[in-house]
């Protein structure tokens, strides 16, 4: 017997490939989107600093416009970049 | 000397009253009728001189009383007496009349004279409250007849009155049935003679003349009020039941009105104004006094005509409501009944009862009870606008409802089916859902003028306002009193079907989605709204990804789609684990590079049980196509290394859970590829030969695989939320050691139930969740508190 497989339509999630399951600014899951946004995904996405820490794009820009003079990651309070 | 002349003058006197009332000689005298009325009126100038017309009449009366009670009323009920036995004829009944009105005819010359004698004296006095004398004799007469009274005399008048009305009813037809041909009937339905013979006619005559006299003597009513009242009441009911049998889609108060007011009436006004002999005063006055009587029995009878339609009616009501809306006409009869007959109170009964015995037990479906909701809905809504109908009567349904496991299912399947569905439509007229607050409104007091009081059947504690105006997919959705229920399982739903169809094809999903969301709003359907767009997206990603050739998609073995969906957005999936075969696990992996090339930092977790796999099988003989699950395809896959496999290794090789390797088999099985050699050994079937066909065991079922779900169950669900109670009940029985089941809830609702995610625990649900700890020995119960077991 020979099987043949001609055609799979396989269901997968995604999720965000990250060091933690949730944004360290709102608490809602990566995977998921910010408070304020409505679709996950390509529409909230995530972003890294180069202190490794990521979060909501949304979330850390929020964070950041509310920061006066120094932008600092709000979880290990070094100066912020955003990672290439 | 004196004396003698008067006595003597007194005894001339009384002989010549006695010639003039020959009843009061005690002797049987015939009225001499060739005595001259000069002679009377002598007599009786005689008898006002001597001032004693008062005692004469008196003695005459009493006379004539006598004669009443002792010969005539016996005589006349002697009749009835003697006949116990029913008869199918008019004569007892008729002649017992006519001799009664032969006796008191008899009597009438005496009653004149009396007249005339109170006309020479010029007085008037009233006898028994009467001021006629003859108003006083059928007073008397009535007395006696009453006085005497057999038991059984109404058997006789009701054989009377039945053959006339048998008859009459006949004719009245036979009028309307003119042109039917006749040929068939040897009987004639009204005497049940032959046709040759029929008396209808003369019965018809005779029982006007009896009516006639019987109405003369003013007996007609106390006679046979009472016969003919229960007779016309049979009529009726029999003729309400007859036109209501089984025909709900016409209306019919009208045609029973006519039939009321033509035969019914006709039949009595014919009885009540039947001909007059000598016994009338005054025509007009005893016309007048028919027509009163008349009207006042159509009243009467028309009232009873409603109420015997209203409770055969509502004795339906129950299939009146299953055919709603085909029986409307039958609804709106009932709706005018009932504003003249005050039988909410019977209704609500009967119909609870209806419902209860033919609806609210295990073996209806839940559909049926949903459907039968429905229509009682919308029929009960026109029976009363106000509402309060359908919130008493429908108590008993939604409480059960309410108890049934799959009631939510079934209400979300049939607003999302397609084709017709009652509440599909409803959905699909798209109105915000209504849920109970108890809020009273604006527009309540701003409409004062147009306001009615609610029906005191009604429930105080809701408003009116809610009542009248929530509609179908309301009162459903009411029934568990929360969105979250019906949004979840919806979710649960719309789930399952993308999963199954896997065809990238959501327009129809979309626009149920944009009904739905128009109910029970914009944010409680927002996850569903994620969901949808999941599937949008995958097709697009799908298309890009095949199309640009960096990522050699299109130059595999086989081509691979998948449905990338939003982990947090869909419901729990099923925790099944499944190993595919590493040729196909070696694709996806391919896809999943694709993926990750595409969509920077996001990689992808496959669902291996999920999907569908399109793939051909080669055998020695055949070739045959397939489109089955991923679990169908790796059995048959791993079939190409070895002929023969038990169910367990097929288990351990697929990281499958026996069980469900021994249930998707049996789709191989009987498809006639595998065949099981010994219990849970199973041999590649290369030719299908008629032998090998004859082993296929006919009643393997495998059409489960439809209805499974790929989601975790509602139950599974919420078994996990309540997992993680579990930690913080461990940790408060280390602390406090034992703890009662009210001090746990409270203990869970002041920390564990505080968080963002309120999860609702009723002390029934904690009870039972602690009970099966019980059972796995997690837990000690003991003296109505719980423990942990010492380890």
């Amino acid at each position: 017997m020979k099987v043949t497989i001609k055609s799979w339509t396989g269901v997968a999630t995604w999720r965000w490939v990250a060091n933690d399951d949730t944004c360290g600014i709102c608490r809602l899951a990566f995977d998921g989107c910010c408070p304020d946004c409505k679709l996950p995904g390509d529409d909230c996405p995530l972003v890294w600093g180069q202190c490794s820490h990521c979060f909501h794009i949304h979330c850390i820009m929020k964070w950041l416009n509310s920061q006066p003079v120094h932008h600092q990651c709000p979880m290990c309070r070094q100066e912020w970049k955003f990672k290439e | 000397m004196a004396n003698t002349e008067n006595q003597h003058n007194f005894d001339n006197l009384w002989s010549d009253v006695c010639h003039l009332f020959p009843i009061l000689s005690h002797e049987k005298h015939e009225y001499l009728a060739q005595e001259s009325p000069h002679d009377d009126l002598t007599t009786m100038q005689a008898i006002v001189s001597a001032g004693q017309e008062e005692l004469v009449e008196q003695l005459v009366l009493t006379e004539v009383e006598s004669q009443l009670r002792n010969n005539i009323v016996p005589v006349f009920w002697q009749r009835f007496s003697v006949l116990d036995g029913r008869t199918q004829s008019l004569d007892p009944f008729k002649d017992a009349v006519d001799c009664l009105y032969e006796s008191l005819a008899s009597i009438v010359p005496i009653l004149q004279s009396l007249v005339l004698l109170r006309q020479t004296a010029q007085t008037e006095r009233q006898v028994c409250g009467q001021s006629s004398l003859l108003e006083t004799f059928k007073v008397m007469v009535r007395a006696s007849l009453h006085s005497q009274l057999p038991l059984n005399y109404q058997a006789i008048t009701e054989d009377f009155y039945r053959i006339s009305f048998k008859v009459f009813c006949n004719s009245e037809n036979k009028d309307a049935e003119q042109n039917e041909s006749t040929e068939d009937i040897f009987q004639c339905a009204g005497c049940g003679q032959e046709v040759e013979l029929c008396q209808c006619q003369s019965i018809i005559n005779a029982f006007h003349e009896t009516n006639g006299k019987l109405q003369e003597l003013d007996l007609l009513e106390r006679l046979a009020g009472d016969v003919l009242t229960t007779l016309i009441h049979r009529r009726i009911e029999s003729h309400v039941q007859e036109t209501c049998k089984g025909s709900f889609d016409v209306p019919h108060i009208g045609s029973l009105e006519g039939w009321l007011d033509t035969v019914v009436m006709g039949w009595l006004s014919r009885i009540y104004s039947s001909g007059s002999f000598g016994f009338r005063e005054s025509e007009n006055k005893s016309t007048v006094s028919s027509v009163e009587t008349l009207s006042k029995m159509k009243q009467t009878l028309r009232y009873f005509l409603y109420e015997t339609y209203t409770r055969t009616r509502i004795d339906q009501l129950f299939n009146i409501i299953i055919e709603y809306p085909d029986s409307e006409p039958a609804v709106e009869d009932l709706r005018i009944c009932l504003q003249k007959i005050d039988l909410r109170q019977h209704l609500t009964q009967k119909l609870q009862r209806a419902l209860e015995t033919r609806l609210l037990h295990p073996g209806v479906n839940t559909p049926d009870i949903l459907t039968a909701y429905v229509a009682a809905i919308r029929a009960l809504r026109t029976l009363d606008p106000s509402g309060v109908l359908l919130d008493t009567v429908t108590q008993p349904v939604r409480q059960y409802l309410r108890w049934r496991d799959d009631t939510v299912r079934c209400v979300v399947t049939s607003l999302t089916e397609e084709g017709p569905s009652d509440l599909a439509e409803e959905l699909s007229r798209g109105e915000a859902l209504q849920l109970d607050d108890l809020t009273p409104s604006e527009e309540d007091t701003k409409n004062w003028e147009s306001w009615n009081p609610d029906p005191v059947d009604a429930d105080p504690s809701k408003t009116s306002q809610s009542r009248r105006t929530s509609d179908i997919i309301s009162m459903l959705v009411n029934v568990y009193g929360s969105k979250d229920l019906f949004v979840n399982e919806y979710r649960t739903l719309l789930a399952d079907r993308l999963l199954s169809s896997l065809n990238y094809n959501t327009e129809k999903e979309i626009r149920y989605l944009e009904l739905l969301k128009l109910r029970f709003g914009e944010s409680q359907l927002h996850y569903c709204e994620v969901m949808l767009k999941d599937i949008y997206d995958s097709k697009r990603i799908n298309t890009h990804l095949h199309s640009d050739t960096n990522f050699n998609l299109d130059n595999q073995e086989f081509a691979i789609t998948a449905m990338i969906l939003s982990a947090q957005f869909w419901p729990q999936f099923n925790k099944e684990t499944l190993e595919l075969p590493e040729f196909v696990q070696e694709h996806l992996d391919t896809y999943t590079k694709a993926f990750e090339t595409l969509k920077g930092n996001r990689t992808l977790c496959w669902k291996p049980q999920l999907g569908s796999v399109n793939l051909d099988i080669e055998l020695k003989d055949r070739k045959v196509n397939f489109t089955v699950s991923p679990i169908h395809a790796t059995i048959i896959w791993h079939f190409q290394t070895k002929n023969q496999w038990t169910i367990e290794e097929l288990s351990q090789i697929m990281h499958a859970p026996a069980t469900l390797v021994r249930r998707k088999i049996t789709y191989w099985l009987s498809q006639g590829l595998l065949h099981e050699i010994a219990p849970d050994t199973f041999e590649l079937v290369e030719e299908s030969g008629p032998r090998v066909k004859g082993h296929i065991p006919a009643d393997i079922v495998c059409d489960d695989e439809e209805t499974e779900s790929a989601m975790a169950s509602a139950q599974e669900q919420r078994e996990e939320d309540l997992q993680v109670f579990w930690n913080y009940i461990v940790g408060m029985l280390t602390n406090l050691d034992s703890m009662s089941l009210e001090r746990i809830l409270q203990m869970l609702k002041m920390f564990a139930l505080q968080g963002p995610t309120t999860i609702e625990v009723s002390l029934q649900e904690l009870r039972h969740f602690l009970d099966r700890k019980v059972a796995e020995e997690k837990l000690l119960f003991y003296g109505g508190v719980y423990r942990l077991p010492k380890s």
